[in-house]
């Protein structure tokens, strides 16, 4: 009919009792502790601290209506002490007309005592009752406990809707309590308001796989759904050391423009001016400059075109030609320049240079083939053509810097996505740049609503 | 991680960007014939290049 208390390890030790209303078998976990115990089979709350277990309520549910995922009388553990269930019970609360519940597992030990364990949606909660009491700012929107901030999530008014096993304190099915929560993830404070009692809690956010191995449970989890309140994002923590790491990236970026920049020949290599004369347009335009060489390394060559073109345009097909191999490098470039006075006043377009970089050009020994185009009949075009060799090219600086951007951008935009999920749940509004965004949006649409 | 994959990510930026500068890469492209015949320096008539006969935009509003 007895035996003795709970032991953290080893099978449990329970005392068996009756149900005084439908005689079925009842398991007392927590002995003196307990004040009340559900019987699972006629759902009479009993007073368990009565010999002979008064009954002092009965609800209306199925039996196994709402059966816990972890069934009373595991055992599992938790931060390094064994506890057992002892007891479930669901809570719901009523936002907006739309009911939404959790369960909360009664756990003990006989030395360390109560804690519990919440579930909603698969998210979890290892909840324990707090010893001091926290500071609560004026307005209540803030919380500061040991030193750090939570921000006020949610009040609601929760009412426990079915319970099971045994508990502490006189339970009752429709019972209500005035809960807040204050979040700083992965930690929550609630407090619970009963009458003139308030009951200040801690709860660290685990996940489902957790709870399933400290209770070495058959099977896997159900999987947690949406954003919890105080579920910590999978991404902030690396948030601030990515871009910490990006800012390291940047700078040896700089100093490696800077040393390229330094290092680079930049040298002219070729220049000369030449002129065209339109107004014979039977000779053979093309000709070849003189030999010219290109040292050091596969590098870059930059070739500028310059002519003295007026409400007019000239075209060079140019060819860079190794004169050892016969390896050429065939392209086009227009240097063209209009303006003039209209309605909208002066306009202009284009310009009297351009000029093109010709990528990775071996070293060695090269001529120019030049062979310009233009109208006829405009007169002589006064033309120069300028080569450099080894110039450095800030266009891959710029591509660089982007690339590098990017992910830590993209990083940075799912934390915030993840914070705008969580935020949204709240009746304290989103604190994060997306909801601001969405508040500007939704303030301006009222405008225009207004307008209308 | 996150933070491995973006340190990887980060020196292959930077590898390739100053392999680029080192290179001479441009994003500009240019079509490279090989042998040229030698002639086309006594005679720059006989090579036709790839952009010859081009339709100019004349300009202007």
């Amino acid at each position: 009919m007895s035996s003795s208390g709970p032991t953290p390890a080893g099978n449990p030790q329970v005392k068996a009792l009756n149900c005084p209303s439908c005689g079925a078998a009842l398991t007392l976990r927590s002995f003196s502790q307990a004040v009340t115990i559900v019987c699972d089979h006629c759902h009479s709350i009993l007073d368990a601290q009565d010999p002979r277990l008064k009954i002092l309520q009965k609800f209306n549910v199925e039996t196994g209506e709402d059966p816990p995922l972890i069934p009373l009388g595991n055992r599992g553990t938790i931060r390094g002490a064994p506890y057992e269930v002892i007891g479930f019970q669901r809570r719901t609360i009523i936002v907006d007309g739309t009911p939404y519940s959790w369960h909360e597992y009664l756990l003990f030990n006989p030395f360390k005592g109560f804690r519990y364990l919440t579930e909603y949606q698969g998210h979890w909660n290892d909840v324990s009752v707090l010893r001091a009491l926290p500071i609560t700012s004026p307005g209540a929107s803030t919380l500061n406990y040991l030193g750090e901030t939570y921000r006020h999530f949610q009040t609601a008014t929760a009412e426990t809707s079915y319970v099971l096993g045994e508990f502490p304190w006189q339970v009752r099915v429709g019972e209500s309590a005035e809960v807040s929560d204050y979040v700083a993830p992965p930690r929550v404070i609630s407090s619970e308001k009963t009458g003139k009692e308030v009951t200040w809690s801690m709860g660290e956010y685990m996940t489902g796989s957790d709870v399933w191995k400290s209770f070495k449970l058959p099977g896997s989890p159900p999987e947690a759904i949406g954003v919890y309140e105080n579920q910590p994002s999978p991404l902030s923590a690396d948030v601030t050391s990515v871009w910490r790491m990006v800012g390291i990236f940047l700078a040896v970026l700089v100093v490696l423009i800077i040393v390229f920049f330094a290092m680079a020949q930049d040298q002219q290599v070729f220049s000369q001016s030449y002129t065209f004369n339109t107004n014979n347009p039977k000779g053979e335009a093309s000709f070849v400059t003189d030999v010219f060489e290109l040292k050091g390394h596969t590098s870059d060559v930059e070739l500028e075109s310059s002519a003295d073109v007026n409400n007019n345009w000239i075209y060079f097909n140019y060819a860079l030609i190794n004169e050892d191999t016969g390896h050429a490098y065939d392209f086009g470039r227009e240097v063209s320049y209009y303006h003039g006075y209209d309605s909208d006043g002066s306009w202009s377009e284009g310009g009297q240079k351009d000029s093109v970089t010709i990528p990775s050009v071996p070293p060695g020994r090269y001529y120019l083939r030049v062979e310009p185009e233009t109208d006829y009949y405009h007169g002589t075009i006064y033309y120069s053509v300028t080569l450099r060799r080894d110039v450095p090219q800030l266009s891959f600086f710029g591509l660089a810097a982007l690339a590098l951007l990017i992910p830590a951008g993209f990083i940075t935009w799912r934390s915030m996505n993840f914070e705008h999920l969580r935020w949204a749940e709240s009746d304290s509004g989103d604190p994060s740049l997306l909801g601001a965004v969405e508040k500007i949006r939704d303030s301006m649409q009222g405008d225009d609503d207004d307008d209308s | 991680m996150i933070r491995s994959a973006l340190l990887i990510y980060g020196i292959a930026v930077l590898s390739a960007f100053s392999l680029a500068e080192y290179r001479g890469w441009s994003l500009n492209r240019v079509s490279e014939i090989p042998n040229v015949p030698r002639s086309v320096r006594d005679n720059p008539g006989s090579y036709r290049s790839v952009y010859g006969y081009y339709h100019h935009y004349t300009g202007g509003k």
